[in-house]
């Protein structure tokens, strides 16, 4: 059962210019991809990914992008909010060779799996990328976990102008092989890519994606045969599975019970993937 | 489908008694597709209005132990892109479907059933009883029998569809305006829509915890109201009734019927078991009629009626 749950915000911490993790000490249980709904009572209730949780806390990270969330970025710490979850489904736990790639605020959940990726001992690569340097989430958090961390930008403000896929496309293929490269200069640099020998060639076990859906849909394409899960975004209002704002055609699947981390399985079925989403009041939105 | 659960409802066959009510699963063909394959004998379309409605800020929902307040607002697509995803899941499916309206005035009914003419559909229903709309367009119509005879009857002349209308629990004498309802010749009744409406209040930031502060009530907690006036109901009109609130297992959709329910609805209990929930509860039917020697769901007794 969900509880509803009213919590003091124990720390905020700004991690870009429009984006801020806002920290609870509660024990949450909660997994990697999994979301919370949250409200002030002041009008909305939101689903916000789970970007960090241990055992005596939890963290979710915000992108300021309207009334909600900007509300949210006034408040202070020890206000309170109300949350229901954790909610969802998430993310396989691998320990193959891996590669996560994450689009904008999308890679929000995607640090919280990497740690339970590096915690069950698999090879992980990850590729960042964002709008412009100023866009780019939790690259000190990444780093930290002594990952493979490519980054990437659409303007080349930071590493090279290059598509996060194009460059998932050629790691996928080993025509290029990420180092671990601990240091500041862990960008994409065409430079720093050079072809290892042949035994360094495995074949990826599995990718996962966070990020805008038309990334995530060109990512589709050039990732073959490998295992793959996606998270998905669609709008929510009960996040248990009756009001049926979230499902998605043609399975009929609710993002909210059966989502949003969902498999390659389901995923090659979902017709409406990359084509069109509903809004709030169940009206198709096109891409 | 087990053939004993085969039945009719006015003058269509069905799979099975259980109903997905409007507003559960509804916004997309999908969510009826799913229901359906999930074992729902008749699915409910959202209630439409003439205009896409964005419905209430969150929070929309609130748990209790007896069940749940919601506050949704008549969120939907309106009536066309509405009618759009009823018509496709109609392409996917035989399963019989049941377009719910919603509008405050006769004109804007009748418009919306012209729509719901052209549509795949095969019942039209009117929700006269939101609870969760006051703000916006004051009480109910299902509240007043005048109100609900005068609408009936307009649209009736106009229908192609059989017309169920939907009642409201949340009023003095259900029964006179159940009447009125067959008097004006509704073809079925669907009771209850959702009870109250309550309150649940935070009390750290206290606070009402629906935004729109209040809500009507779905889930256990409200069978035995349901129940109540469903017996009080069936007793006095001689149309189906299709009965719902808090169905959660067999034995609650068989006490549905015993009080004089033909259908029974099953909303708020999708939460409670999954959306495997109408396959478990045709299980636990079947498993109650064999128990029981019922051959078909016709031989499920039901009460003495009200003297
Ligand atoms: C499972 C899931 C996980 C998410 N995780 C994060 C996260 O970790 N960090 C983050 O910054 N954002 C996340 N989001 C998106 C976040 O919910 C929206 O940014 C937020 O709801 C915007 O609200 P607003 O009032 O500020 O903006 P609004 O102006 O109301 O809306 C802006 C856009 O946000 C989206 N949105 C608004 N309300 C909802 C809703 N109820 N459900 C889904 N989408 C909505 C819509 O695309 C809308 O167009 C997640 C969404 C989902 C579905
Ligand atoms: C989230 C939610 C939305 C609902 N929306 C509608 C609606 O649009 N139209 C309507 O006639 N009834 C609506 N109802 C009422 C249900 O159809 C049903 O009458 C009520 O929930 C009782 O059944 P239950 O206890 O099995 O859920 C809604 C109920 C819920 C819980
Ligand atoms: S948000 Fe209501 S079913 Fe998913």
């Amino acid at each position: 059962m969900n509880k509803r749950i009213t919590l003091k915000i124990a720390k905020i911490e700004d991690e870009t210019h429009d984006i801020k993790t806002f920290t609870f000490k509660h024990k949450l249980n909660a997994k990697p991809g999994q979301f919370i709904m949250i409200t002030d009572f002041e009008g909305g209730e939101k689903p916000l990914s789970i970007s960090d949780c241990s055992e005596d806390e939890f963290s979710i990270t915000v992108k300021k992008i309207g009334e909600f969330t900007s509300r949210l970025f006034q408040k202070r710490e020890g206000d309170f909010m109300s949350i229901r979850g954790a909610f969802g489904s998430s993310f396989f736990i691998s320990d193959g060779k891996v590669l996560l790639v994450g689009g904008g605020y999308g890679s929000i959940p995607l640090y919280l799996l990497a740690k339970y990726l590096s915690e069950a001992g698999a090879d992980i690569s990850v590729i960042n990328g964002a709008r412009t340097k100023n866009d780019l989430v939790f690259c000190d958090k990444f780093r930290e976990l002594g990952i493979k961390l490519i980054i990437t930008t659409d303007d080349g403000t930071y590493g090279e102008k290059v598509s996060s896929v194009d460059v998932a496309r050629k790691i996928l293929s080993n025509q290029l092989v990420p180092k671990p490269q601990l240091g500041n200069n862990d960008h994409f640099q065409a430079g720093a890519w050079k072809r290892e020998n042949d035994e360094k060639k495995k074949k990826f076990d599995f990718v996962y994606a966070a990020g805008p859906e038309m990334m995530m849909k060109s990512l589709q394409g050039v990732i073959g045969d490998i295992e793959y899960e996606f998270i998905f975004e669609r709008y929510m209002k009960c996040a248990i599975g009756i009001c049926g704002n979230c499902t998605m055609d043609p399975l009929g699947i609710r993002l909210c019970v059966e989502g949003p981390v969902l498999s390659k399985k389901i995923v090659e079925q979902i017709t409406e993937f990359g084509k069109y989403h509903r809004d709030a009041t169940g009206k198709r939105i096109l891409y | 489908m087990n053939k004993k659960l085969r039945t009719k409802f006015l003058n269509a066959e069905i799979k099975s008694p259980l109903v997905l009510p409007a507003g559960i699963m509804d916004m997309s063909f999908s969510g009826l597709d799913i229901s359906a394959k999930n074992g729902a004998g008749i699915v409910t379309s959202k209630s439409f209005t003439l205009q896409p409605r964005t419905g209430h800020k969150g929070p929309v929902v609130a748990e209790f132990e007896g069940g749940f307040l919601n506050a949704m607002g008549l969120c939907n697509p309106g009536i066309v892109d509405g009618l759009a995803e009823t018509n496709e899941f109609k392409e996917r499916s035989d399963t019989p479907v049941i377009v719910s309206v919603f509008a405050t005035n006769v004109n804007d009914f009748l418009k919306l059933t012209e729509y719901v003419n052209t549509s795949k559909g095969d019942f039209l229903e009117l929700n006269l009883s939101c609870p969760n709309v006051f703000d916006e367009f004051g009480i109910p119509l299902a509240a007043s029998k005048d109100e609900v005879h005068k609408i009936i009857k307009a649209v009736k002349k106009i229908s192609e569809f059989p017309v169920i209308a939907k009642l409201s629990p949340n009023v003095y004498d259900i029964v006179s305006i159940a009447k009125a309802a067959e008097s004006a010749g509704a073809d079925a009744i669907c009771m209850i829509n959702t009870v109250g409406p309550g309150m649940l209040i935070d009390t750290k930031m206290v606070k009402s915890v629906l935004f729109n502060k209040f809500g009507g009530l779905s889930g256990p907690c409200i069978k035995p109201i349901a129940l109540k006036l469903i017996y009080q109901t069936y007793s006095e009109v001689r149309i189906p009734i299709i009965g719902m609130g808090g169905v959660k297992s067999g034995e609650d959709a068989i006490e549905m019927m015993m009080a004089g329910a033909s259908m029974v609805g099953v909303g708020t209990a999708v939460y409670y078991r999954g959306i495997e929930v109408f396959n478990k509860i045709n299980n636990e039917i079947i498993e109650f009629m064999d128990k029981n020697e019922y051959s078909n769901l016709e031989g499920v007794p039901k009460l003495e009626k009200l003297k």
